[in-house]
Order: structure tokens, then C-alpha cells, then sequence
């Protein structure tokens, strides 16, 4: 009976002395795998002008329907996409998506794609409505991302550690 | 029986009637024939784009399966059947590909595309194209309303083929020939006519598109409420698209029998006035500086302390264009309630026309019509005009008699012109009574209209002939529900107060017309109910806000006698009047739903014999004939056209108003539809215009009492002499006779 006490203060003990393994988010963070699925980010072409036409095809693939686009015509004072129609109201609710990439794969341009930023706690729910600007802006919290060439092998890195 | 023919289609026997098509014969047997330019409503098949392509046994080559009727003992295969049909099909849509843009993603036709649908099914995956597609500047406005993309144009020849065939607009042809055939209007002028908007929803790719529904909804995005339209008597079918709590676009719902599948502009493109910025959205009340809004509570107050002080004084002019639950809440509120039993609606239909009732498709079908009244059948009710046309092209004879008609007949001798048909010894009348196949129309205001129109029909013996028809245009929508509802309201007869207390003005098309304004100067106070900020200043001591017929739940009956359903498309931003009136009804102490199915059933035990809504189904069917009840007689002279001066001397001219199809508070509104109001013309006589040596472009003035107006002359050939016509909204405060003068 003393003996299982004590031997169980030597398993307390042995670990005192290991290193932990624990990561201490947020001051540390832990890198996501390349193909993590984040944050969305709507992209631009070289030129500036958006990739985005307000096609809502993402809104017809998005199984959780948290994509609103509601679309305009360029003219030519005002361009904003390359061919006649744009989105001028492009909304993602965040607090209903399920990150699932479908919008990713169904836009014709590539001009959504899903991010690997992960940190998306608000206080309100309305704040997680992200909308066209913040889509196209650079988010401002960075997540680090392991290195690609990793998992590009025969044998990935999840497979062979973890 | 003989006239049903048996062939095989794709291993499977197919019994159909002697003549049908084979696309028909096709889907009656459930096989698909993909079908591009295939359209049975615009006349025979014209085999433009075979994508059709079948087999059939004993012909060597493919062959266009729209343009075969289906034959004893024919074997066909279509491409699930027939490798060498597949291969057709595919082969035809890869030539139709060659120079159509892959821009779905753009293109408002996307998702809802019969192009995009049979590629996916019957097309090549993938193009061998490998040089670059023809281009064409796009989009072309065709008119302010539509908008033509030819590098989508597919040139099935459909919309040209409405435009000369349906419409006879003769508007849009087809330019230059092969790769670069081009749809295009003549002399690239805008594409100005009332059915235009038709060939929007013809065209099956998205090469003519609509610029208000221009890049506004995904076809994943909308929800379509099957309504009626209620801006004229015909009471077309429709279909209501909605996104996000707005109007997007107004499409057919192809009654058969009531519009074809066609629409009129007005009726397509009117929906924006719904968002129009002088919408009233909340009571106002007459203060110290004008009209200030109120809370409902107080409006409900101030209504109440109104009909309350002007008890047994109370005159209430209709519209003709509420619903029929609307007229029949504000006769239960205002004739149980408050005993108030008059009002006025400037209408003359006649519950006896119910005894030669018909579709308006069987129009289409007669050998012989007849169309009295001073107005264009096009500005009262436009979709009458396509079946007229229907009939012309099969051979009928049209007679029109009136200010314009083939017979010219005086302003206002619509009365008696139909009394002369009935006569024994009138030519035309007796053609009338020995034809099986017979309509009379009459197109006008005044003169008694619906009562004369059905004495005229019952002496020429029309009851027993189903296809003999009479049809009575009236100027609003609902104007026989509205008149019947209010009618069924209370058991006592009208009489007329003297001073009038209190003025209730039902609607805008009341709010605006100039008579029932008159009538608001004889009322010590006026509660206005109408949906725009214009048309309740300066008047009113009291506006509530009315909702439009995209709005509304209940029921309408139209110029046939059928009652069709309208649902609420969108949401009003206000309440709408049955709420308010059921509220109010009871402060007088009578009960009145606020729910438009329920006041329907309460008044459809009095006026429909207890029909149900269930029973209007999404395509309302036309109640049997009621036995002829003569109508009670209205004394000819009670028209005021009816006073015809007998000799013009030169200088005074008797004014004709009209009210053409694109006016009314509704298109005005409309910004893309201002270029199909009526020009600033008058139309003259070639005697009268001669005698003042007034040529067609001419600036011309008209004057009388005072007051005088400019206008642009017209020589109009068909005008009956002694006659200035003109538009009502030019017509301003002129008087019955002017003076024209080349100014
Ligand atoms: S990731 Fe999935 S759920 Fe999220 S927006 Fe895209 S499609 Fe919708
Ligand atoms: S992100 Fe892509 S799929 Fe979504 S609307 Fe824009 S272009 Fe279309
Ligand atoms: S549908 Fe038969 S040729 Fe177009």
C-alpha cells in the first residue's frame, strides 16, 4: 500500500525533470500544416483590380450559407474587377462557417481562398461578419506555417513524427 | 379513331393526335427532344439551331425534330437511343460553342441558361477551339430596359420572331449574315414598344438580358411568388422574383388562357416604384406646417374622431384597384360601421356581362371580332391587343368602330354604335348573330360600357355560342371585384350627403384623378389613403399609407370575371390596410378580419356562391356562364361624352383624352421606363389638319378657357374629323372643346 503511493510520487517525480509538452499559445505558435484551413482572403490580380466578379457560385457551394455577395456593374470610372461585374458587398460570416473550403473550390478566378489564420475570437458576434475590406486586407494577426517541402515527401511529416 | 396517329419513339409507342409535334409527342411519352429556337407560341417551327437533331427511320440524314409532326407508323430515335443523334447534337452545340463566351460566371442568364443546362447534358466536355472567340461591343442598350450581348447570341431567331410575329412591332432583325449575324433594332433606334420585354424571357442563352435585373440576383438567390398583376383588367399571370425582402424582377406565369405567356412592359417593369423615395411609410396628419407623421395610434385617434364627426356625410371614392378584400373591409368599416353607403368608382362594368363570359384565349380562336370605344385595346388592357393580333394573323376580320376605328364612329357613340349592331337590320350585326366563333370588345369610358356591351350580346345571341365572347375592358385592375365587394358590404342603397363631411379617398388612381379632387373641395375634410408623399399634400387632413398590389394577399377578379389569387410578394414597409381596417372596424364595433383569407371567405359567401381560395389553385379557372340578367337601363345622356357638338366651326375641336399604357403614378416612377411615355403630340384629323394647314411635327397650341398648352401636331389618318386627341397627362386643365391654332 505505501509502496503505490510512493511509486506513484516517482512517476510525479521523473516528469518534474522532462521537458514539458505543453506549448505556451499565445506567446508561442505552434506552425499549422500548409493546407490548414483558415481565415478566408479574397485576392487581387498584379494589376490591383479584384479577382472576385460576384458570381456567387461560393455562395451556392457553401454548405453552412454564411456567404453573402451582392454584385454591381464596373464601369469605366469605376473599375474594380476585370470583366463587367463586381462584388460590392462581399460578406463572410465567420461565426457559421465550417471551414470546409467548398467556396474555395467553386469560384471560377481563384479569388477566395482559405487562409491559415485561425485566431478569430471577438466579443460580438456581429464582428465576426468579415467583410469585402477586411477579406482583402492583409490579416493582421500572422500564423506561422510549417515548412511545405515536409510534407511534400513520399513519407509526409505526419506520418513518419507527431 | 382516325385522327390519332401511333409511331414509336425510342422503343416506346405513342398514341397522340393527328398534327402534333414531335417535340410534343416527345414529352407526352416523357423523352426529352432539347429544344434551342423551338417555340410553338411564336408561330411554326423555323428549324434554326438544330439542336433538335433525331433519328428517324427511312430518312438518310438527321433531321430537326421541331419541325416534324409526329406520323402513322414513324420510328424516330433520339440521342438516347441513337449514337448518330448524340453525335448530331453534341456536334451542334460544339459549333454553337465556337464563339459563345465562357463569362457564366458574369452572366446574368447563368444558372437559369438553357445553353448552359443542355451542354452539360447533351454537349463535349471540353473545346478543340483553340483560336480566339469573335467579339462584339457589349452590352448594346436595345432601349433603357434591355440590354443585347451578341457574343452570347445563339441566333435561334426567337426574339426577332416575336417582335415580327407576335407582337408585329417589327422592331428587332436580324443584320449582315453567317458568323456575323447580328440581332440588332431598326436603324439601331431603341427598342420602343409595349411587349418588348417579352424577348428577355425568350432568349435562351443571356445575350438579351433585362438592365434592372442587371447583375442584381443568382438564379440560387431568389425566391419566385406566383401573383397577378394588378395594373390593368386582364390580370396576367406572374411570378414575383425577390431577394433579400426587394422586388428584383416581374416574369410570366403563362396562363394559357388569360396572357399566352406574354407580358406587358408595364406590367414586367413597373415593380421599382415600390422603393420610390416619396413613399408614404408612416401616417401623417395635418398640422400647423403641413403634413407631420404620427404614430399609428394617434392616426388610428384622428381617423376615428373624423369618421365619427362627419357620421351620415361620408362620401368614399375607390380606386378600382384594391384588392377585393381591401373594397369589401372599407365597406364593412364604413357602410356596417358608420351607415356611410356612398361612393364613387368611375367604372361601368355590369355583372350580366357574366352571361357570355369566355377565356380571353378564345379571342385567338374567332372569325370575327368587333371592338367599340374610343380607346386603344393597348392602353387598357395590353395583353387583349397580343390575342387580337393572335386572331388577325388566323384569319380573322377585326372591325374596330370609334374615334379611331376602321368604322369611324363619333367621341362617345360606343353606345349607340352597339345598339345599331343589335339591330335586325344591321349588316355587321347579323354576321355577328349567324357567326359560332364572335367577340365583341368594348374599349372605352363611359356610356354605360359593361351594361350596354352585355344587352348588346344577349340580343345578339351570344349565351348559346361558346365561342362567341364578350369582354368589357374597364380602366383598373380590379374594378369589378372592387364594385361587388363594396356592393356586398351592407344591404342598404346609396344616396348622396349633401355637404359632404368627410372625403375617404381609396388608392392613388382615386388620389389622382381630377373629379374625385372636385369632389375633395366640396368636403369640409379628406382622409387619404394612398401610397405616395405627391399625391396626399395639399389636401388631405389625415394619409394612411397604402401598399401596392405586389404587396398584398388576397384576391382580384379581372376583366373575364375570373378571380385569381395575389400573394405579397415582399413585405410592405407599412402595415397593410386590412390590418388597420380590422383595427378600426372595431372601435365602430363591427368585426372585420385583419387576414385576407379570412375576409375572403366571408365575402365569397356573398358574392362568389362560397368559393374557396383552395380552389383558385395557381392558375384560376373561369367560372360557367350565369344565366342573362338584363342590366338596370343607364340613360345615355347620363355620359357626358354623349354630348357630342354636332357642327364644329373651324378652331374648336372636341378633346379626346386617353390614358396611354405607360402612364400612372406607377411608371412614373420608373426611370427606365420614361422613354416609352407618350410623346408631347396631339393627334389631328387629315381634314382638320389640312383646314389649319397644321403638317405632321408641327408645333401646335391648344387653348380653351384660358388656358393653353404646346404640343407637337400629328396628322393622324384613322382620327375621326372634329377631334384633337391627346394624352391625359398633356391634356392638363384644358377643356372639353379646343381651339388649334399653329403656334
Ligand atoms: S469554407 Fe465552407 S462553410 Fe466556410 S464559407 Fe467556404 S464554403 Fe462556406
Ligand atoms: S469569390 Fe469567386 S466564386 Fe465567389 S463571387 Fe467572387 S468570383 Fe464568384
Ligand atoms: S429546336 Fe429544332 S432547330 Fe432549334
Amino acid at each position: 500500500m505505501p509502496f503505490g503511493t510512493l511509486k506513484g510520487f516517482g512517476v510525479t517525480l521523473k516528469h518534474i525533470f522532462r521537458q514539458p509538452i505543453t506549448q505556451q499559445y499565445p506567446e508561442y505558435k505552434r506552425p499549422v500544416y500548409p493546407r490548414f484551413r483558415g481565415r478566408h482572403r479574397l485576392n487581387r490580380h498584379e494589376n490591383g483590380l479584384e479577382k472576385c466578379v460576384g458570381c456567387s457560385l461560393c455562395a451556392a457551394a457553401c454548405p453552412s450559407d454564411c456567404i453573402r455577395v451582392v454584385a454591381a456593374e464596373n464601369t469605366a470610372e469605376h473599375r474594380v474587377s476585370a470583366g463587367e461585374r463586381y462584388a460590392r458587398i462581399y460578406e463572410i460570416n465567420l461565426s457559421r462557417c465550417i471551414f470546409c473550403g467548398y467556396c474555395e473550390l467553386a469560384c471560377p478566378f481563384d479569388a477566395i481562398t482559405l487562409g491559415n489564420e485561425f485566431e478569430l475570437s471577438e466579443y460580438s458576434r456581429d464582428d465576426l461578419i468579415y467583410t469585402k475590406d477586411m477579406l482583402l486586407a492583409e490579416p493582421i494577426k500572422r500564423v506561422p506555417v510549417q515548412d511545405s517541402d515536409l510534407y511534400d515527401t513520399p513519407i509526409p511529416a505526419y506520418k513518419s513524427s507527431s | 379513331m382516325s385522327d390519332l396517329v401511333k409511331l414509336t419513339i425510342d422503343d416506346r409507342e405513342v398514341e397522340v393526335a393527328k398534327g402534333t409535334g414531335l417535340v410534343e409527342t416527345a414529352a407526352a411519352a416523357g423523352i426529352e427532344i432539347p429544344v434551342f429556337c423551338y417555340e410553338p407560341r411564336l408561330g411554326p417551327a423555323v428549324g434554326a439551331c438544330r439542336m433538335c437533331l433525331v433519328e428517324v427511320e427511312g430518312m438518310p440524314k438527321l433531321q430537326a425534330g421541331c419541325t416534324l409532326t409526329a406520323q402513322d407508323g414513324m420510328v424516330v430515335h433520339t440521342a438516347s437511343t441513337s449514337a448518330r443523334a448524340a453525335e448530331g447534337q453534341k456536334g451542334t452545340l460544339e459549333f454553337i460553342l465556337v464563339n459563345h463566351p465562357l463569362d457564366c460566371p458574369v452572366c446574368d442568364k447563368g444558372g437559369e441558361c438553357p445553353l448552359q443546362d443542355l451542354t452539360f447534358r447533351y454537349g463535349p466536355g471540353s473545346t478543340r477551339m483553340t483560336f480566339p472567340k469573335l467579339t462584339f461591343d457589349k452590352p448594346i442598350p436595345v432601349s433603357p430596359l434591355i440590354a443585347l450581348d451578341r457574343e452570347r447570341c445563339i441566333l435561334c431567331y426567337r426574339c426577332t420572331r416575336f417582335s415580327s410575329d407576335v407582337a408585329e412591332d417589327e422592331q428587332l432583325i436580324a443584320r449582315n449574315r453567317g458568323a456575323y449575324s447580328m440581332i440588332a433594332t431598326f436603324g439601331d433606334e431603341p427598342y420602343r414598344a409595349p411587349f418588348s420585354g417579352n424577348v428577355i424571357e425568350l432568349c435562351p442563352v443571356g445575350a438579351l438580358t433585362s438592365t434592372q435585373y442587371r447583375f442584381e440576383a443568382r438564379p440560387w438567390e431568389i425566391q419566385d411568388v406566383p401573383t397577378v398583376c394588378g395594373l390593368c383588367p386582364a390580370g396576367c399571370n406572374i411570378r414575383a422574383t425577390t431577394r433579400e425582402g426587394l422586388v428584383k424582377r416581374v416574369q410570366s406565369r403563362n396562363h394559357p388562357e388569360v396572357d399566352g405567356g406574354w407580358l406587358c412592359d408595364k406590367g414586367r417593369f413597373t415593380f421599382p416604384h415600390l422603393r420610390s423615395d416619396d413613399r408614404v411609410r408612416e401616417p401623417l396628419v395635418r398640422g400647423t406646417v403641413g403634413l407631420e407623421p404620427v404614430s399609428w395610434d394617434a392616426a388610428l385617434d384622428r381617423a376615428e374622431e373624423l369618421l365619427r364627426g362627419a357620421q351620415g356625410k361620408i362620401v368614399t371614392a375607390l380606386s378600382g384597384s384594391e384588392t377585393t378584400e381591401i373594397a369589401y373591409g372599407l365597406g364593412v368599416l364604413l357602410r356596417r360601421g358608420l351607415g356611410a353607403h356612398s361612393a364613387v368608382l368611375d367604372e361601368s362594368t355590369s355583372a350580366a356581362l357574366d352571361a357570355c363570359r369566355a377565356p380571353l384565349s378564345t379571342i385567338g380562336a374567332a372569325e370575327l371580332v368587333v371592338v367599340v370605344g374610343d380607346d386603344e385595346v393597348v392602353d387598357r388592357a395590353p395583353i387583349v391587343d397580343l390575342w387580337l393580333r393572335k386572331a388577325r394573323r388566323a384569319g380573322a376580320e377585326i372591325v374596330t368602330i370609334g374615334a379611331r376605328g376602321s368604322v369611324p364612329a363619333p367621341v362617345g357613340g360606343a353606345a349607340e354604335a352597339l345598339r345599331d349592331l343589335a339591330a335586325a337590320d344591321s349588316e355587321l350585326g347579323g354576321r355577328l348573330r349567324a357567326s359560332d366563333r364572335a367577340i365583341l370588345v368594348w374599349s372605352g369610358s363611359g356610356g354605360g360600357g359593361g351594361a350596354r356591351l352585355a344587352e348588346a350580346a344577349h340580343a345578339l345571341g351570344f349565351e348559346g355560342k361558346p365561342g362567341c365572347a364578350v369582354f368589357h375592358l374597364p380602366a383598373r385592375a380590379n374594378a369589378r371585384g372592387v364594385a361587388e365587394a363594396w356592393a356586398a358590404a351592407a344591404d342598404a342603397d346609396e344616396a348622396d350627403p349633401e355637404p359632404i363631411g368627410l372625403l375617404v379617398v381609396s388608392g392613388d388612381e382615386a388620389a389622382g384623378d381630377p373629379s374625385v379632387r372636385a369632389l375633395a373641395e366640396r368636403a369640409s375634410t379628406v382622409i387619404a389613403i394612398t401610397m405616395f408623399h405627391s399625391l396626399a399634400v395639399g389636401w388631405a387632413d389625415l394619409v394612411l399609407p397604402a401598399t401596392a398590389s405586389l404587396e398584398r394577399e388576397g384576391t382580384a377578379m379581372n376583366l373575364e370575371g375570373r378571380v385569381q389569387r395575389l400573394r405579397r410578394a415582399v413585405t410592405p414597409p407599412v402595415p397593410d390596410e386590412l390590418a388597420w381596417l380590422s383595427k378600426l372596424a372595431e372601435r365602430f364595433g363591427v368585426a372585420l378580419s385583419p387576414h385576407a383569407a379570412v375576409v375572403f371567405e366571408e365575402l365569397s359567401g356573398r358574392i362568389y356562391g362560397g368559393l374557396l381560395l383552395e380552389q383558385l389553385g395557381e392558375h384560376a379557372g373561369l367560372p360557367a356562364r350565369r344565366p342573362y340578367e338584363a342590366p338596370e337601363p343607364t340613360p345615355l345622356a347620363h355620359s357626358p361624352e354623349a354630348n357630342v357638338p354636332e357642327d364644329h366651326f373651324v378652331g374648336t375641336l372636341r378633346l379626346l383624352r386617353y390614358t396611354p399604357l405607360f402612364s400612372g403614378h406607377q411608371v412614373e416612377r420608373v426611370p427606365e421606363l420614361q422613354f416609352q411615355r407618350p410623346e408631347r403630340e396631339v393627334a389631328l384629323s387629315t381634314v382638320d389638319a389640312d383646314r389649319r394647314g397644321i403638317a405632321t411635327g408641327d408645333l401646335v397650341s391648344l387653348r380653351s378657357n384660358g388656358t393653353s398648352v404646346e404640343l407637337r401636331a400629328r396628322v393622324d389618318a384613322r382620327l375621326v374629323e372634329g377631334v384633337a386627341r391627346l394624352a391625359d397627362e398633356h391634356a392638363a386643365h384644358l377643356h372639353a372643346d379646343v381651339e388649334v391654332v399653329k403656334a
